[in-house]
């Protein structure tokens, strides 16, 4: 077979040039080094990974290199790295465009993830893997520099977009790729038209059910590897539930796609040590929360709805300062309120006012004080956040706020602080996502989410691969309060806080379960009696149990489907 | 490369640059750079420009690598050197640099007598052969520039010989027969000649890889009418992606005058 052969002649000129002036000449013992460094960079092998020789401060786990070399050696540089979460998908995507770097296969990147994680990329691939990764910050790195880390909004912007649609890119990696599943979006059409040499996409969450979102994923990938459209719909079933129908399907997205399981992996996880703190609400506390109870059985309330009520009593666990803020917000938005409403109102406030202490905060404190290391608190509430704050600092302890509503560089210099000086953070539950945290392992769950996914996704901050502690997890619940009896019905039937990420996550997709916070308002909302309320309780925590019983006794097909 | 053979290589370049070594233990060295190897390396023009502007006195840093930080003492401020990290490969590339092109004699023992000494055109190249995957070779070619021989491992027998930049007592020089610019010409046609009878199964099934993704790829687009952007910029990238090339790049070379008989 005829291969073209190209001979670089660039340095010719120069050469004759240097013979006819007679030198400068190099030196003798320098010719000598240089042939010496340039054996040692060759790479005689087209198999093998050499990334690892060049990073001997990393460690990477068998998996991982075992993902690099599969993604090198028979995928052709293609590949959807699905991994479950946590086992570490963002090494592995390294390891592969360092190799590809030092094989001298690729020069120009571009790497699209979330807004919150472009700082930490860029971070991780200068420290880890040493490469000079350079975060978007102005219009003009798409075209300077070699490695850009951006978000994937910015990118499909003008000016940018135009800019980029011009560059030449060896390699595209593509964080959170699961958002790409609809290809009617922007953001599908802007990666679409990418020229994709080589292409990595990320996916934190497996893709499940649909085979339409498979389609569409692959499909970005790789264009007709699952055939045509027509032809592709024409054979499975667009709604068709799972991948798992079929098997030739399911090979066939194999062949792209690598999913790790953690089982499979066979790393040693730090524990979770769960610990349920009840605290008892001081009298006025007591009061200010049976007053709210007691708005159910009132008739103006009726027409609000249950929902009102039960945040109301929700905050009333957590602080006043929560129910303050609501209650301004219910009478500013109520037009013409009749007197009933007003002094039920005013009721409320002087109930509010005449709360003096925080049983939780109180708690917090001292738990703080005897922890003495870094600590986390989560909470719902902004007022709450703001309070605690307030409170713990007139107590000398330092602490930072965290919010998802924060920019990126807000994030990362609140991380810093954290992690620098300042030995709390007090995030909401916006903040739960997007960082990650394991120079810390102790969390205080202030109070507590509704949704199971959120309460995981917190301790998924720290928990998670790096993390070299056991990890300390402290719920607070007030006794006899609506926080009691989810904490008591709900996760610790489950045994949300023993399992280990991404377990629940697999658990209630498979459920159908979408929202169970809606689920959880309907059954405190409507319920008319306490015991209506338990068995209620009672069917859902069943049903989550017997989910997991079926997961057990399903197949362990490592593939794209979620069983 | 072992952190040892790093220690040494350091050493040698520092060395054949001039650079005072002001410190050489086990674990580290300390060097003072030269005003031009400063320049190579410290990347601070605006610092250099400066100081030429006003006529300032230079003072170029000092520079401490650790290449073994359990040898290194704790406290010793400097920059770790491993293979991978970026500062040895800046070296690699400035030895390179530096180094590109040579004249050496044969620094031979031939007493009082008159000695011919026969040029040689000796070229150092790496080939790669590159699909979707890559891999390199290392050859060095030497060319007698009187009768036309070719020598393989040039460089390894070059090692054996003791050589000099200025021409011995009692030496002369032949003038080629061939030019350099047509020996390199036959360097190359070689070169070629020889990678054309190399078994190139890996360009063949680089190219099925190509043509399986390129079916795949009309059959996904075989729905839509007419000119597809999309399709264009795809088949591109595949063509990028797997298309085989051997490409031959230039790492030094120069003349050599050596005796007769030593090659």
């Amino acid at each position: 077979m005829k291969v073209e052969i190209e001979f670089d002649s660039s340095w010719q000129d120069d050469f004759l040039e240097k013979i006819d002036d007679d030198g400068p000449w190099g030196v003798w013992n320098l010719f000598k080094l240089a042939i010496e460094a340039e054996k040692h960079l060759i790479i005689p092998e087209f198999e093998g990974l050499q990334a690892p020789k060049h990073l001997p401060n990393l460690t990477p786990l068998p998996h991982q290199v075992e993902t690099a070399k599969q993604v090198i050696e028979n995928m052709n540089g293609k590949a959807i790295l699905a991994d479950e979460v946590g086992l570490g998908k963002t090494i592995e995507a390294g390891l592969i465009l360092k190799e590809y770097m030092i094989r001298g296969l690729v020069k120009k990147v571009l790497i699209l993830v979330p807004a919150s994680l472009v700082t930490q990329w860029g971070q991780e691939l200068n420290s880890k893997f040493f490469i000079p990764a350079v975060t978007q910050k102005k219009s003009y790195v798409w075209e300077q520099c070699d490695v850009v880390v951006s978000s994937i909004d910015t990118a499909k912007r003008n000016p940018h977009r135009d800019i980029i649609y011009q560059q030449d890119y060896d390699l595209i990696i593509i964080d959170e790729a699961h958002k790409l599943k609809n290809n009617k979006t922007k953001n599908y059409e802007f990666v679409q038209n990418l020229k994709k040499k080589f292409c990595l996409l990320l996916t934190a969450t497996p893709i499940q059910n649909r085979v339409e979102e498979i389609f569409n994923l692959v499909s970005l990938l790789k264009p007709g590897h699952l055939g045509s459209e027509t032809a592709f719909y024409e054979k499975y079933k667009r709604d068709s539930r799972s991948l798992n129908d079929n098997q030739h399907l399911k090979e066939l997205v194999n062949k792209v796609m690598i999913r790790n399981r953690r089982a499979d992996t066979g790393i040693e996880w730090t524990k979770r040590h769960v610990e349920t703190i009840a605290i008892e609400f001081s009298s006025s506390e007591r009061e200010l929360y049976e007053a709210i109870c007691s708005l159910k059985n009132e008739g103006d309330w009726l027409q609000t709805s249950a929902f009102s009520v039960m945040t109301l009593q929700r905050e009333a666990c957590s602080s006043r300062e929560a129910v303050f803020y609501t209650l301004k917000n219910m009478l500013q938005k109520r037009e013409n309120p009749s007197m009933a409403f007003q002094q039920q109102m005013e009721l409320l406030i002087k109930k509010v006012e005449a709360v003096q202490t925080n049983s939780k905060a109180n708690k917090a404190l001292e738990l703080i004080q005897n922890i003495h290391d870094k600590v986390i608190i989560f909470t719902e509430y902004r007022a709450t956040q703001l309070y605690l704050q307030w409170y713990l600092k007139q107590h000398g302890i330092t602490s930072v706020p965290f919010r998802g509503g924060f920019k990126r560089g807000k994030k990362d210099w609140m991380r810093e602080l954290f992690q620098k000086q300042a030995q709390v953070l007090i995030a909401t539950e916006a903040g739960g996502e997007g960082i990650n945290l394991q120079f810390c392992h102790h969390i205080i769950n202030f109070d507590l989410p509704w949704n199971p996914m959120r309460l995981e996704q917190r301790i998924g901050r720290i928990h998670r691969l790096g993390q070299e502690k056991d990890v300390k997890i402290y719920n607070f619940a007030i006794k006899d309060t609506v926080e009691e009896h989810i904490l008591k019905l709900l996760y610790e039937k489950i045994e949300l806080f023993e399992r280990v990420i991404g377990e629940l996550d697999e658990i209630l997709t498979k459920l159908g379960i979408g929202n169970i916070e809606e689920h959880l308002i309907d059954i405190f909302g409507e319920s008319s009696s306490e015991g209506e309320m338990r068995i209620k309780m009672e069917n859902l925590s069943s049903m989550i149990e017997f989910a997991d019983s079926m997961k057990e006794g399903g197949s362990q097909h490592a593939a794209a489907g979620n069983t | 490369m072992q952190q040892q053979e790093i220690h040494n290589f350091l050493l040698q370049y520092f060395q054949a640059n001039d650079c005072p070594i002001l410190e050489n233990k086990p674990g580290y060295i300390t060097v003072q750079l030269t005003v031009k190897l400063d320049k190579e390396l410290m990347n601070r023009p605006f610092y250099w420009h400066y100081l030429e502007k006003t006529g300032g006195i230079p003072n170029p840093m000092k520079l401490t690598l650790i290449t073994d930080h359990n040898a290194a003492p704790n406290h010793l401020k400097g920059e770790s050197i491993h293979f991978g990290s970026p500062r040895l490969h800046q070296i690699f590339a400035s030895t390179k640099n530096l180094a590109k092109y040579i004249r050496l004699y044969e620094n031979h023992q031939q007493g009082t007598q008159q000695t011919p000494l026969l040029p040689w055109l000796c070229m150092n190249v790496k080939i790669s052969y590159q699909c979707d995957r890559k891999r390199d070779q290392f050859r060095s070619i030497g060319l007698q520039l009187i009768h036309g021989a070719l020598v393989e491992n040039f460089h390894d027998r070059l090692l054996q010989i003791p050589l000099t930049p200025k021409i011995p007592d009692y030496s002369f020089t032949i003038s080629p027969l061939i030019k350099p610019k047509s020996g390199i010409v036959r360097i190359e046609k070689y070169l070629k000649s020889l990678i054309m009878e190399d078994d190139h199964t890996w360009a063949e099934e680089a190219k099925q890889r190509w043509e399986q993704d390129l079916r795949l790829l009309d059959h996904f687009y075989e729905d839509i009418e007419g000119e597809n952007e999309n399709y264009e910029t795809e088949k591109q990238a595949l063509q990028e992606q797997y298309e085989p090339k051997i490409k031959i790049s230039f790492i030094n070379g120069g003349l050599f005058y050596l005796t007769e008989k030593m090659i």
